[in-house]
């Protein structure tokens, strides 16, 4: 649980950011996508847009956490008895 | 290809625990008592002002059109009298810094005045912790309800307070949705059950993500979320006011009967009730001093003012005030004197500064746009009586909320002219984009590219004029 909205969370942020930042500059109805121009709608093409944006920030955070395993997770120790 | 895993270190060594940082921990809920008092009611004051903005502002009229509208499929920003463009993307910038230097300011001055009274985050918990209350009572009602066993009566009361807290998500979503999409349009097509999928997608996404974060994150947004609350105390000085509890005064504490001088067993002013920790919505104790989960809402103080009432003691045991004050025994007067420093002086001049110059550039903004682009399929070529022709495409913003009709024409080269129609007309805040043939002698500039500019004026509206640089080619 912790792990999913460290990875979730910030992800969302910087999404939200991005998004903003990309459409103020770029008009949905120039993009172009895989040679056609977009068909969809605006409001389907920010939205789609967005979870582009916090999947891929997702996947830089999932990429952080993955890398902040400690080594002692890698070596697999036995788990402390409580 | 799996390794066997490394077996630890020898036999019968003792495994020391790690512990590590427990982030978004399954804490223990935290059941916070309601309060009443001085900021209370600031708090409940400042949740009508901002609710009665966030649900009411959507659906004022302006100019026969909503007031303020961030129209994201039309991409204008309506602000009352302003419309914005995404080519005006730079005021919204400019915004952002005074949202950034205006918190700046009040953090320096007054601590966590937005995370206590205005942040949304402490308003829905507010509102929703006011529904809870209606249907599972105060602190020691709901704890005894949530540890008793599932009766129809619990039941009823659980159903009843997510009834209305779903409700109150889903009108706030519908709110925010409001905002970039038409609210009236938005109405219509859901009292018709037409609402299209992506709005009504965004309507439960927004619903849900107010009833989770008012109902039950709650204090974890702020402790765990939300980056203002781990950066504002940098922001802190010696002289800001935060919510503090007089140690000095209060220690030693401990229960005592009314009937005994507290004062001769020495004893301080805190009886030690425990009910300052019971109201803080993020569940710290604030006489160990000020931590970074206190969100300043000062709940404690009206609490502990009620204490103190009761004892007959002088009231602020916990109240408002400063590092310095505390330490040196300052009354009002020379907190407020303190109020005007380096640091508050430095922002509020920054803060000052880009203000006005926003609001100058905003006021003198020619609510006229005019892109020039080159028509890059044909260059330069010559036409009848050996003139050069050039073609252009200017797109021609109509920034105003009226019919404008504008006037077209050229200089930069000896005899050069505009050959196609010299007027645009365009409607209220709308994009004219014209082709524009340009004709000149080859003579008039020298061989390559020539600066020319475009003026664009409106007729009837002299002073709204705009001049934009091209190039004329020569061959
Ligand atoms: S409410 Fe006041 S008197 Fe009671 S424990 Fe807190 S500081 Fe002490
Ligand atoms: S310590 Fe007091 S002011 Fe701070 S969050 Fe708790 S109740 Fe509010």
């Amino acid at each position: 649980m912790k792990r999913l909205i460290w990875i979730l969370w910030p992800s969302f942020v910087v999404a939200g950011i991005a998004e903003a930042v990309f459409f103020t500059l770029i008009d949905p109805q120039e993009l172009y996508l895989f040679g056609e121009p977009v068909q969809y709608s605006r409001a389907a093409t920010y939205s789609i847009g967005f979870f582009a944006f916090w999947a891929l920030c997702a996947a830089s955070s999932a990429f952080t956490c993955f890398l902040q395993t400690g080594s002692r997770e890698l070596n697999r120790c036995t788990p402390p008895q409580a | 290809m799996a390794q066997p895993a490394p077996k630890p270190a020898a036999a019968g060594a003792k495994v020391i625990p790690i512990k590590e940082d427990s982030l978004y921990e399954s804490e223990k809920k935290i059941y916070a008592r309601s309060v009443s008092g001085t900021f209370a009611n600031w708090r409940w004051i400042l949740v009508w002002i901002t609710q009665a903005i966030f649900y009411g502002l959507c659906w004022l009229e302006w100019n026969g059109r909503q007031a303020v509208l961030f129209d994201i499929v039309e991409r204008k920003f309506y602000l009352f009298g302003l419309v914005f463009w995404p080519q005006d993307v730079f005021y919204l910038a400019v915004l952002l810094i005074i949202s950034a230097l205006a918190l700046f300011l009040f953090t320096a001055v007054a601590g966590r005045l937005f995370c206590g009274y205005a942040c949304p985050q402490t308003v829905y918990t507010e509102i929703f912790m006011w529904v809870e209350k209606l249907f599972e009572g105060d602190r020691a009602a709901r704890m005894k309800l949530d540890a008793a066993p599932l009766t129809a009566d619990k039941l009823a009361r659980k159903a009843g307070k997510h009834a209305v807290w779903v409700a109150i998500g889903l009108w706030t979503g519908f709110t925010f949705v409001g905002y970039f999409t038409p609210i009236k349009t938005l109405a219509a097509s859901f009292a018709g059950w037409q609402l299209g999928p992506w709005e009504t997608f965004w309507i439960f996404f927004y619903g849900f993500a107010t009833w989770g974060n008012a109902g039950f994150m709650r204090e974890q947004v702020c402790k765990y979320m939300c980056p203002y609350a781990r950066f504002q105390g940098v922001m802190f000085d010696p002289d800001t006011l935060i919510v503090t509890y007089d140690a000095e005064r209060g220690e030693p504490r401990g229960a005592r009967s009314k009937k005994v001088d507290y004062k001769a067993a020495g004893k301080g002013d805190c009886v030690d009730c425990g009910i300052c920790v019971q109201v803080c919505p993020t569940g710290i104790d604030i006489r160990n001093g000020l931590q970074y989960e206190c969100i300043g809402c000062s709940a404690c103080i009206d609490a502990c003012d009620q204490v103190m009432d009761k004892m007959a003691y002088p009231r602020g045991l916990i109240r408002y005030s400063t590092e310095h004050a505390l330490a040196e025994h300052w009354g009002r007067k020379e907190i407020v004197a303190h109020i005007l420093r380096p640091r508050t002086l430095l922002y509020g001049a920054i803060l000052s500064a880009i203000v006005i110059a926003a609001v100058t550039g905003l006021t003198l903004r020619q609510p006229l746009k005019v892109d020039v682009i080159r028509d890059r399929a044909t260059l330069a070529r010559e036409v009848e009586g050996g003139l050069i022709e050039n073609v252009y495409r200017l797109q021609v913003m109509n920034l105003a909320e009226a019919p404008r009709r504008f006037a077209l024409s050229v200089t930069g080269l000896e005899g050069i002219q505009i050959v196609t129609e010299r007027v645009v007309e365009a409607p209220p805040a709308s994009t004219q984009a014209v082709a524009v043939r340009v004709r000149v002698n080859p003579e008039a500039g020298k061989r390559g590219s020539n600066p020319i500019h475009f003026e664009v004026r409106a007729l009837n509206h002299d002073e709204v004029f705009v001049r934009e640089k091209a190039s004329f080619l020569l061959p």
